[in-house]
């Protein structure tokens, strides 16, 4: 049952990233699909960290003492003077070690 | 002359994904970790990792695996979360679809959001005419793809070993990889309004226990932004440059050609 889960799943996952990529399937994207899928990226991603930030024991959380907060904060300046990517994760994943 | 520019593409791809892949550790740990927790042999927790190949859809179905949910939930909410692959492979369809079936199925099988934010952030370097080189994606793709899975196999070992691994709070990389990638991305105002409603939705959505609310969100987010930009004229310069990328899309048919020039582009660089 637990190959099967796991097969399944991965079926799953696999026909997400490719079905779109098979030039067979027609379909013509407008310049306007184009621009909303500009937006993609950041939605999707944002909608996933989101929770685990201001939720992470599944209700709302916004004070000092929440420790993934102060680091995604920390992150997200990092992130936004330093535009390193390694810079950002490596030490906000370290300062989360140090405080959580 | 050509394998050096692609061997120089495959290993430029390697080190732009390379923060990524070290950002990915503790998470591929968490994976590992968890999926023996839960009850899985270390083969399936593997095999996890290797086959299905994606961290989010994995974290969750171990959850719901722990809570004795069946199969058919199981593959629902793997749909859902998965489905965001779809919106990257539509993005990238214009680049990938005229490449050939082994390439599409290689870079199909490895498109993760890292590979995507990789593959974007190479096109806006690059001219307005950007063609992605399909072995800087490879090279970008298989890296991230061994890291994701050592990081699965340590997760093993010393899943063995450490009581209570999922609660170091391991899920904080995955925030701050997320982060990492968001951030930059983030270059005109209308990012930024899709990024914060996507935000405020996704927390009230989790904080009310709403299962779609991860599509709620980022589709909410994405229409808010392009309202923006269309709002504001701002999508004006974009739009000019999509609609080119269009037109070379149909115009465009074997990758061969594709390949060649792509291969011209890189050495002009």
């Amino acid at each position: 049952m637990m190959w099967l889960t796991i097969f399944s799943m991965a079926a799953v996952v696999f026909i997400s990233r490719y079905l779109l990529l098979e030039p067979k399937l027609p379909l013509r994207l407008s310049e306007k699909t184009l621009t909303f899928l500009s937006y993609s990226a950041p939605a999707v991603l944002t909608a996933i960290l989101a929770p685990i930030v201001f939720s992470p024991e599944g209700h709302l959380d916004i004070s000092i003492d929440n420790s993934y907060l102060i680091c995604a904060v920390v992150a997200t300046l990092l992130a936004y003077f330093t535009k390193n990517t390694l810079l950002t994760t490596v030490l906000s994943i370290g300062l989360f070690f140090i405080i959580y | 002359m050509e394998s050096t520019t692609k061997s120089s593409a495959y290993l430029k791809g390697m080190l732009a994904v390379m923060p990524l892949t070290i950002a990915v550790i503790p998470w591929g740990v968490l994976a590992g970790s968890l999926a023996l927790e839960v009850g899985l042999t270390a083969l399936q927790s593997q095999a996890m990792s290797a086959i299905i190949f994606a961290g989010s859809a994995q974290l969750v179905a171990l959850g719901m695996i722990k809570a004795g949910i069946g199969i058919g939930s199981i593959l629902i909410t793997t749909l859902l979360i998965t489905s965001r692959h779809l919106l990257y492979a539509m993005t990238m369809r214009s680049q990938i679809s005229p490449m050939s079936l082994k390439w599409r199925l290689s870079l199909g099988f490895l498109l993760t959001d890292e590979l995507f934010a990789i593959a974007q952030q190479s096109g806006s370097e690059a001219s307005s005419r950007h063609k992605l080189d399909p072995w800087y994606a490879l090279g970008g793709g298989l890296t991230f793809y061994l890291g994701w899975n050592l990081a699965t196999f340590l997760g093993i070992v010393a899943g063995q070993s450490i009581d209570n691994l999922e609660e170091l709070g391991l899920d904080f990389a995955i925030a701050a990889t997320f982060i990492a990638l968001v951030v930059p991305t983030v270059k005109k105002p209308s990012i930024l309004v899709c990024v914060l409603v996507s935000l405020v939705l996704a927390v009230i959505c989790a904080v009310f226990e709403i299962q779609v609310g991860l599509l709620i969100a980022s589709i909410s987010g994405m229409c808010a932004g392009m309202a923006y930009a269309k709002l504001t004229n701002e999508g004006e310069k974009k739009a000019a440059v999509l609609t080119e990328h269009v037109s070379e899309f149909e115009t465009q048919d074997h990758s061969q050609s594709h390949e060649k020039e792509h291969t011209k582009n890189e050495e002009k660089r």
